[in-house]
Formats: C-alpha cells, structure tokens, sequence
C-alpha cells in the first residue's frame, strides 16, 4: 500500500491571501480614482441595463428560466446599493474636509 | 459575487434537470419518436466547471460552480403490449413502449426540487451577506 501524500496546494496563506490578490490594482497602480469611479457605474449601468432586457426579454416569451430574471434584478439592484455606498462615503469623506478648521 | 454566481449556475442546471424528467414522464406513453425508433429516457449529466484537482491546487478562488455535461439515454427494457389495432404495432402485432421507472423520475425529480431550493437558499444567503457588507463602517 502506497503512503498517502498529502495535499500540498492548500496552505493557510494561500487561502488568505487569494482574494486579496484578486482584487489588487492593476500593475502600477496607474488608473486614477476618478476613471475607477466611472468604471463601477459603468458596470452598474450594464447590469441594471442586463436585467431590464431579461425583463422584458420574459414578457414576452417566457421560456427563460424565471430565476434568471429575479437573479439579474438582485444583482442590479445589489450594485445599485454599491454605488451609493460609494457615494455616501465619498460624500462624506468631502463633508469632513470641507468642514476642517483651519 | 462569486458565491452568488456558482449558485446561479447550479439553479439553471437543476432546472435543465426538471425539463429532462418532466420530459421522461411526458413520453412514457411514446409508442415511436420522430427518428422511428423507441423512445428512450434520458438523463442530465452535470459536473464541476472546474476540475477539481486544479481547483485544490489553486486555491478557493478557482471555483466556479456546476455545468451540463449533455443530457444521455439510460439504459433500459423496453415493454411489448399485445395490440394489433395500434398503427403503431410491428408485423406480429406488438406495440413497444419504453420501460420508464416512474417512482425512480419521481424521486429524481424530488431530489432536483430540493437542490435548487437549497441552491436558492445559498443565493439568497449570499446576497443578505453582501447586504450586510454594505452596511459596514455606514451611520446605522
């Protein structure tokens, strides 16, 4: 009988540090915050336009798979959310400079 | 929205699932199919989009769900019926229809109500997490 090896992949830092990796910023760093910015609403803009199609896509013909609608309507209205997350801490952030006493 | 999207994949698999079995049930009484020969029950097959091997190697964040591999004819008897007025029927006067395990397609079809419950369910506790996130650091 063979000894059993064991499962080298998995260590404690890889597990950790995997999302990490994921979302790091392109190499560089070189894109500004306010192209970033523009890019989330973009994305926001195409999901909440994606959703709006299947909508209508199953009014009209409801061979789609009903959860792929109510998902894509979750998912828009999920990043919807993001944005003004976004945009209430931005605000914020701005608030609380403008207000600094100098 | 990884979490949100392997359940995604999982829902659309276990509904492909139902249209296979409902179908099944349907042509139990299918005497020829287009193609003139018997009909033959079919099943889903589905599996990782990933293998795993590679997925263990890389770590969690190559995950990413469940997918149709093809949708397969099961092996099976077929069941004869002694029925000469049938146009359907042979020269020796028998019609053939498939042997369909209907208690087997019912319980099939069960255990795919209770994954895609449970694959919502996952979805749903994905999201109500992501809601939370959102919330964190926010003024109550």
């Amino acid at each position: 009988m063979s000894p059993v090896t064991p499962v080298s992949g998995i260590t404690t830092q890889s597990i950790v540090q995997a999302p990490f990796q994921a979302t790091a910023m392109p190499a560089g760093g070189t894109a500004s915050f306010a192209s970033l910015l523009a890019q989330g609403l973009h994305a926001v803009q195409a999901k909440v336009e994606h959703a709006d199609a299947l909508v209508k896509a199953f009014a009209l013909d409801d061979n789609i798979p009903v959860h792929q609608v109510t998902y894509a309507l979750e998912e828009a209205k999920l990043s919807v959310e993001l944005a003004m997350q976004v945009r209430t801490r931005l605000l914020e952030g701005y608030r609380e400079l403008m207000n600094m006493q100098l | 929205m990884k979490a949100q999207a392997i359940s995604r994949s999982a829902l659309d698999v276990e509904w492909q699932r139902l249209q296979v079995i409902a179908d099944n049930l349907a042509n139990a009484n299918t005497t020829r199919t287009a193609e003139g020969g018997v009909f033959r029950p079919m099943r889903l097959v589905s599996g990782p989009t990933t293998n795993f091997a590679s997925a263990l190697r890389a770590g969690t964040a190559q995950l990413s769900g469940v997918q149709v591999y093809g949708v397969e004819p099961i092996a099976g008897n077929v069941r004869r019926v002694y029925d000469p007025a049938d146009p359907h029927a042979d020269a020796s006067g028998f019609v053939t229809y498939p042997e369909i395990d209907r208690a087997g397609e019912m319980t099939l079809m069960i255990q795919t109500s209770r994954a895609y419950e449970g694959d919502l369910v996952a979805l749903n506790l994905a999201d109500q997490m992501y809601s939370k996130a959102l919330e964190l650091g926010g003024q109550s």
